[in-house]
């Protein structure tokens, strides 16, 4: 029997939510003070517009949802997955007041585009977004790769002892310190030394390829904040391209494959634990799908004699591919060129490696490598009962961080949440076919949405169909989030329908 | 007790280079067998 939901309920998940929602209008003041260090007075008060509707609104649910009860389980999955869909409507104000954005649908898109860190964009004549704006762009990928929630655990909801259930609804299940709080304040350090060091390296490339210094280093932090938070926003409309530099290409792909990696296996490798990153099975599998899927697209590639020269093919191809694999989405090619240049086995092989992702507890999407270990490691399990005696105990171990047996609810777990992800792929992929796309550019988009990646072959184009912009809205919000808090919203609102007082 | 932190630190980001770089050249040494096939 379904319980409809009480006052009470809707209070506490309001509480919280304001409370997030109050953190978001917090971080909109950083734009107003770059703003001001460049001296432009516009896009200022688009910020300061943007801040003062969401710190209200905040106030407000924080005052008339006030109470002093804790969250269960299903107010921190409601609250996870309420704040992602707040955060992309607040998000967008400043974004739609700029100008740069055709309607508010476009603006919200690109919203949750950067907090999923998706990177997909309908933003028009980007080339002369102002550097507020465009370091907002850039700094709600920073927002979305840490978590909505981790900045507010950080920050602004510390003591709050259902911290623990937020955390797990934004599809961090792993915890890499006891203390949740602790764990998230280690994620930002992470980020932060990265930062430092990546912002540096791009910066001296961009001055050494003739940048001004200002422009090269604010592009460097951009660069970084999208690279190693798996986004895919660039500063310019041609993407990494614009750069035409080969040391960036490669500071990149090493920045977005530091991204990927799982913030837990940061913690053991930087406290001494360095063997694990041979040890571990998400590191030992993002290695091998990494080569086989390019694999695909250089064999693809080198059908059609699409870049004969070995530079040109490992910056044009592996470069796609790494973007695809990572879920970062930069690209060294036109979108057009997907269609153009590429036959469809090297598409395919692009499409796998977006469908599958990188570690879990990082910044990417998808699948996530663990999961695809598992998966595996059970089938091995499974053949190996069939070909063995029938008396014979067949124990499959996998090495995560310590050795772990695969038990049958971790192996449903992780199947159940890769059919998931199939089937918001190819749900995507139907829904885009509805609209006269073929089914391969079709699934390229849709995966490439879903697994928060932003490599687009041009279906993402401010003229597609508004339907599209809402699937692909979507499969970002419920591919960042892993399914459960959104599942659970949906359980929520039905039980306010059809449950019982 | 901090230069210990530190130093595990600073050789815990060396590893994760390495192994980022390793995937660099792994990926060359693809991008260089198919140039020598065709």
């Amino acid at each position: 029997m379904i319980l409809r939901p009480r006052l009470e309920d809707i209070k506490t998940i309001g509480y919280y939510l304001g409370k997030i929602i109050l953190g978001l209008g917090l971080t909109m003041l950083l734009p107003i003070f770059i703003g001001l260090g460049f001296g432009e007075v516009n896009p200022v008060f688009d910020f300061v517009i943007g801040a003062a509707i969401t710190l209200i609104f905040g106030l407000a649910l924080t005052a008339v949802c006030f109470t002093e009860k804790d969250m269960d389980w299903m107010h921190g999955m409601i609250v996870v997955s309420l704040s992602w869909l707040a955060a992309t409507v607040l998000g967008a104000i400043p974004l739609y007041l700029s100008g740069h954005w055709k309607s508010y649908l476009d603006a919200c898109f690109d919203a949750m585009s950067g907090f999923a860190t998706t990177g997909l964009v309908l933003i028009q004549d980007i080339d002369h977004l102002s550097y507020t704006h465009n370091f907002w762009r850039h700094f709600i990928m920073f927002i979305g790769g840490q978590g909505i929630i981790i900045v507010a655990l950080s920050f602004f909801v510390r003591g709050a002892s259902g911290a623990f259930r937020m955390y797990v609804g934004e599809a961090r299940d792993e915890k890499i310190l006891p203390n949740v709080i602790n764990s998230s304040r280690f994620i930002w350090l992470v980020s932060i030394v990265f930062l430092i060091l990546g912002t540096l390296a791009l910066g001296i490339t961009g001055t050494i390829n003739g940048m001004k210094p200002v422009n090269a280093f604010f592009h460097g932090a951009c660069i970084f904040m999208a690279a190693f938070d798996t986004g895919g926003f660039a500063p310019q409309s041609q993407n990494i391209l614009y750069y035409h530099s080969m040391a960036l290409e490669v500071i990149t792909i090493m920045i977005m494959i530091l991204g990927a990696i799982n913030f837990k296996l940061h913690y053991h490798l930087w406290t001494g634990n360095r063997r694990e990153i041979f040890k571990n099975i998400e590191m030992r599998m993002f290695f091998i799908t990494i080569m086989v899927t390019f694999f695909i697209t250089a064999f693809g590639l080198a059908q059609i004699g699409a870049y004969p020269q070995t530079i040109a093919l490992f910056r044009k191809g592996f470069y796609q591919l790494i973007s695809g694999h990572t879920g970062t989405g930069f690209m060294t090619v036109y979108a057009r060129q997907f269609n153009s240049d590429w036959n469809h086995l090297a598409i395919v092989g692009v499409i796998c490696a977006m469908a599958l992702g990188g570690a879990v507890c990082s910044t990417t999407g998808a699948i996530k490598m663990l999961r695809i270990g598992i998966i595996l490691k059970a089938l091995k399990e499974d053949i190996k009962r069939v070909i063995m005696p029938e008396r014979a105990i067949v124990i499959q171990k996998f090495h995560h961080i310590k050795e772990m047996f695969i038990e049958d609810k971790v192996a449903r777990s992780a199947l159940l949440i890769a059919m998931a992800y199939l089937i918001l792929y190819l749900l995507g992929a139907i829904i885009g076919m509805f609209f006269g796309y073929t089914f391969l550019d079709s699934l390229f988009e849709s995966t490439s949405a879903a697994a928060n990646v932003g490599l687009t072959c041009g279906i993402t184009d401010v003229n597609m169909p508004a339907a599209l912009k809402f699937t692909y809205i979507f499969q970002m919000w419920a591919g960042r989030l892993e399914f459960m808090s959104v599942f659970t919203l949906i359980g929520f609102f039905i039980a306010a329908i059809k449950g019982k007082k | 007790m901090k230069a210990k932190i530190l130093v595990n630190a600073a050789l815990g980001i060396t590893i994760e280079i390495l192994y980022t770089a390793s995937i660099i050249l792994s990926a060359l040494l693809i991008c260089v067998a198919f140039y020598l096939v065709k």
